[in-house]
C-alpha cells in the first residue's frame, strides 16, 4: 500500500461525509450528520496514515512542497472541524467545510502539483519545519471554519441560529489566532533567525501573515472592546480568512521571495 | 499634550491605525522592494521616480511606515496605561459593597427568599462559591446587610495587557536591531583567518564542503570554522545552515558559497594545423608560462579567466555572474620575451577562438577544463535585539493564552433581612465564555435555592 492508495482513500472518504453532510442539509435527519461525522473521522484516520507512509518514504516533513502543503491543510481543517463539531454541535459547518476539503483534496491531486518527494534543500533542513508548518496551518484551519460559519451567519434569517454562528465563529478564532500567532509568527522568527540569522526580513510571505494577523487583531478589538458582534464581525473574520488564504497560495503563486519552497 | 495622550487612548484610533498599517503594507509586497532605478522605471515609466520621492519602494523602512508603527506604538502603549489602573484597582482594591441598582441592572442576576438566618446564609454561600473555585471577600454595611464578592481567574484580566507590553517589547527589540545590530558576510577560502569586525576575536575557516544528493542538487553546504582569541584556537564547530555558530554574541550563518575564479586552475589543449600529430595538454593556473614545445620555442599563458563571459558597456569583457556559464580565458603566446599574439578561448564555443597575431595561424587552441577552490560566505551578525524579541513573544503567547482561557469571572451577593425573611439578591460578570458562566451561575443559584 503507497502513500497515493491512503490519500485516494482519505479523499473518497471526505467526498462520502460531505454528501451525507448535504443531504443532512437538505433532510435534517440527525442520523445523516451522524455519519457523516463518523467518516469525516475514518477520512481522518486514512489521511494520518497517508501523511505519516509520506514521512517515512520521503525521510522529511509531510509539507514541503504544494502537494504536501495542500494535503495537510485539508487533513488540518477536517481536525479543526472535527473538534469545533465535538465541542459545539454545529453539523450544517460539515457541509460547507467538507466541500471546501474536496476542493483542496482535488487541487491537490490535480496534475499540476508535482507530487514526487523532492530531496530537502538545505534550508528546510531543521525541526522548525515541522513546529512551523503544522501549527500554521492548524491556526489557519480553524480560521477555515469560522470563515464558514461567518458566512452562514450572513445567510441565516433565524436569530438565534446566528446567535449561535457569531458565537462558534469567535470560539474558532479563539483556537485559531492563538496558534496562527506561535507557529505562523512566533515559530516563523525563531527559524528565520536560525536559518537565515534575521528574525524579520519584510519578505512578502512574513508580510502576509502580520496583515493576516492585523485583520483578526481589528475583529478582536472591535467585538471585544468596542462591542462589534454579528454582520461586521462576521466580514472581518471573512477577510481575515481571504488574507490567510492569500499568505498560503497568493504569494507563492503572485509574488517572489525567500519563502519560495512551497 | 494631555489633549494628544486622551486622543490615544481612544480604541478607534488603534483600529484606524491598524487599517491604515495594513493597507500599507499590502502596498509594499505589491511593488517589489529595493530593487534599481532600471528595473523600476521599466515597470512603471514615469511614476518609478514617484515611488522612489515617496519611498514606496523602500516601504517597510521608509519615514513614514516606521512613524505609522511609531503611532501604532504610543497608542498602544497608553491605551495599556489608561485601562491598566482601574484593572489594578477592580483586582486589589475592589468594591466590595454592592449598589443595590447596580445589581439590579446585571444581565447575569437571580433573586432568592430563604428561611435561614443572614449569618447561616452567607456562610452557606460562601461554602458554594469556594467550591466552584471563587476567591471571596465579603463585608457589611451599616443597615446589616451582608455584601459577598466572588471571584475567579483574575490574571485572565490582564492578558491583553500582556499581549500588548509583548508587542511594544518586539518594536523595542527591533529598534535596538537597527540601531545597535551589526551584521556583514565574510568570504573565506579554507584556510583563510579573519578578524571578525568589532569582535575582538578571529575565525579561520577550517574545510569547506558541499554534499550532494544523487541527484545533484545541494544537500548541505558545511563550512568548519574556528574560532581564535588572541591567536589561540578556543573552539572549532560545523557551521551548516540552520545550525549557526555563536560565540560572545556573534553568529555565524552559512549564507552562500562561490568560486574563487581569481585563482582558476585550467586545462588548455592545443593543436597544431599543419601537423595532426601535435597535442600538447597542460594543467596551469593564471600566468605562468608553459613551454609548447615547438621549433618556435613558443610559451603559452593564460593571464585572465572569466567564469560568465560577457561583453560590458565599452565593449570590455566582464563577468555577468559568478557561475560558469560561459567560461573565457585570455590566453597569449610569447617568443623570445616579445609577446606575438593574444586572445580569448572559450570552452562553451571551441571554434569562436580568434586570435590576434600571425604567429598563432597555425595554432588552435582550446579552453578544455576550468576549476576553482570554493570559498564559504559567511554572514555574521550581533543582533543584541534579538533577546528581546524572544521575550516580547513570550509575552504575547503568555497574554494570549491569559485574555483566551482565563475568563475572568465575578459573582456579588447581597444578603439582607426583608420582613423576616432572607432575600439573597445575586448577580454576575464574565469578560469572556459568557455561555459557561451563564451556566456555572444557574448551577449555583439552584444550589443556593436549596438552603432552607
Amino acid at each position: 500500500m503507497t502513500e497515493s492508495t491512503f490519500f485516494t482513500a482519505a479523499f473518497a472518504i471526505y467526498f462520502a461525509a460531505a454528501l451525507f453532510y448535504l443531504a443532512f442539509l437538505f433532510g435534517k435527519k440527525p442520523a445523516r450528520a451522524k455519519a457523516g461525522f463518523a467518516l469525516a473521522i475514518a477520512g481522518l484516520v486514512i489521511h494520518t496514515a497517508a501523511l505519516l507512509l509520506r514521512t517515512f518514504q520521503s525521510g522529511h516533513a509531510p509539507f514541503t512542497n504544494m502537494y504536501e502543503s495542500m494535503s495537510f491543510l485539508a487533513y488540518a481543517s477536517v481536525l479543526a472541524f472535527v473538534i469545533i463539531e465535538a465541542k459545539f454541535k454545529v453539523p450544517k459547518v460539515g457541509a460547507f467545510l467538507m466541500l471546501i476539503v474536496i476542493g483542496i483534496m482535488a487541487l491537490a491531486s490535480s496534475p499540476l502539483m508535482p507530487k514526487e518527494a523532492t530531496p530537502l534543500v538545505p534550508a528546510l533542513q531543521s525541526y522548525w519545519l515541522w513546529l512551523h508548518v503544522s501549527v500554521t496551518l492548524l491556526g489557519e484551519a480553524f480560521f477555515a471554519v469560522a470563515f464558514i460559519t461567518s458566512l452562514m451567519y450572513l445567510q441565516a434569517k433565524d436569530p438565534e441560529k446566528r446567535d449561535r454562528m457569531d458565537s462558534v465563529s469567535y470560539r474558532c478564532v479563539s483556537i485559531g489566532f492563538p496558534l496562527f500567532t506561535l507557529g505562523g509568527l512566533v515559530f516563523g522568527m525563531v527559524w528565520a533567525e536560525k536559518a537565515w540569522g534575521t528574525y524579520w526580513s519584510w519578505d512578502p510571505k512574513e508580510v502576509w501573515s502580520l496583515i493576516t494577523w492585523f485583520v483578526f487583531a481589528l475583529y478582536l478589538h472591535t467585538r471585544i472592546v468596542m462591542g462589534w458582534k454579528g454582520k461586521r464581525s462576521a466580514i472581518i473574520v471573512i477577510l481575515g480568512f481571504l488574507a490567510a488564504l492569500f499568505t498560503f497560495f497568493g504569494v507563492n503563486y503572485l509574488l517572489s521571495g525567500l519563502h519560495s519552497y512551497a | 499634550m494631555k489633549a494628544i495622550l486622551r486622543f490615544f487612548t481612544s480604541v478607534r484610533v488603534a483600529i484606524i491605525l491598524l487599517i491604515i498599517l495594513a493597507l500599507a503594507s499590502i502596498l509594499g509586497t505589491l511593488i517589489p522592494q529595493g530593487r534599481t532605478l532600471e528595473e523600476y522605471t521599466a515597470r512603471y515609466g514615469g511614476l518609478s521616480t514617484l515611488f522612489i520621492r515617496l519611498q514606496l519602494t523602500e516601504l517597510y523602512h521608509s519615514v513614514w511606515y516606521l512613524g505609522l508603527l511609531g503611532l501604532f506604538a504610543l497608542n498602544i502603549a497608553v491605551c495599556t496605561l489608561d485601562r491598566l489602573g482601574p484593572k489594578l484597582r477592580r483586582t486589589f482594591h475592589p468594591k466590595i459593597e454592592n449598589d443595590p441598582k447596580a445589581l439590579a441592572g446585571m444581565k447575569i442576576k437571580d433573586k432568592i427568599r430563604l428561611n435561614d438566618r443572614p449569618e447561616v446564609v452567607k456562610t452557606k454561600t460562601e461554602a458554594a462559591l469556594r467550591s466552584a473555585r471563587y476567591r471571596i471577600r465579603s463585608t457589611a454595611d451599616s443597615e446589616g446587610r451582608i455584601h459577598l464578592l466572588g471571584r475567579r481567574r483574575m490574571d485572565g484580566l490582564f492578558g491583553s495587557d500582556i499581549v500588548h507590553l509583548g508587542l511594544l517589547v518586539i518594536i523595542a527589540g527591533g529598534i535596538v536591531t537597527a540601531f545597535g545590530g551589526f551584521r556583514t558576510n565574510l568570504n573565506l577560502n579554507p584556510g583563510d583567518v579573519r578578524d571578525v569586525p568589532k569582535a575582538g576575536f578571529a575565525v579561520r575557516l577550517d574545510k569547506f564542503e558541499i554534499e550532494k544528493y544523487p541527484d545533484g542538487s545541494v544537500k548541505d553546504w558545511k563550512s568548519t570554522l574556528t574560532v581564535l582569541e588572541n591567536g589561540v584556537p578556543t573552539r572549532t564547530q560545523i557551521v551548516e545552515v540552520n545550525h549557526p555558530l555563536v560565540h560572545r554574541g556573534f553568529s555565524f550563518y552559512q549564507t552562500a558559497y562561490g568560486f574563487n575564479w581569481d585563482a582558476p586552475s585550467l586545462e588548455i589543449r592545443v593543436l597544431m594545423k599543419s601537423d595532426p600529430a601535435f597535442v600538447k595538454i597542460f594543467q596551469t593556473p593564471l600566468n605562468r608560462k608553459e613551454a609548447l614545445g615547438d621549433k618556435e620555442k613558443t610559451e603559452i599563458l593564460v593571464t585572465r579567466f572569466i567564469p560568465d563571459f560577457v561583453l560590458g558597456d565599452n565593449n570590455q569583457p566582464e563577468t555577468r555572474s559568478l557561475e560558469p556559464n560561459n567560461p573565457a580565458a585570455l590566453v597569449e603566446g610569447w617568443r623570445g620575451g616579445e609577446k606575438v599574439f593574444d586572445g580569448w578561448v572559450f570552452a562553451a564555443y571551441p571554434d569562436f577562438t580568434q586570435m590576434h597575431g600571425g604567429a598563432a595561424s597555425d595554432l588552435k587552441i582550446e579552453l578544455r577544463n576550468f576549476d576553482a577552490a570554493q570559498y564559504s560566505v559567511l554572514e555574521t551578525a550581533k543582533d543584541p535585539g534579538v533577546s528581546l524579541i524572544w521575550l516580547g513573544c513570550l509575552l504575547i503567547m503568555a497574554g494570549l493564552f491569559l485574555a483566551f482561557y482565563r475568563p475572568t469571572w465575578e459573582i456579588r451577593v447581597t444578603i439582607e433581612n426583608v420582613s423576616g425573611k432572607t432575600e439573597l439578591a445575586a448577580g454576575g460578570l464574565a469578560t469572556k465564555s459568557r455561555d459557561l458562566f451563564e451556566a456555572e451561575f444557574a448551577g449555583l443559584t439552584a444550589r443556593l435555592r436549596r438552603i432552607p
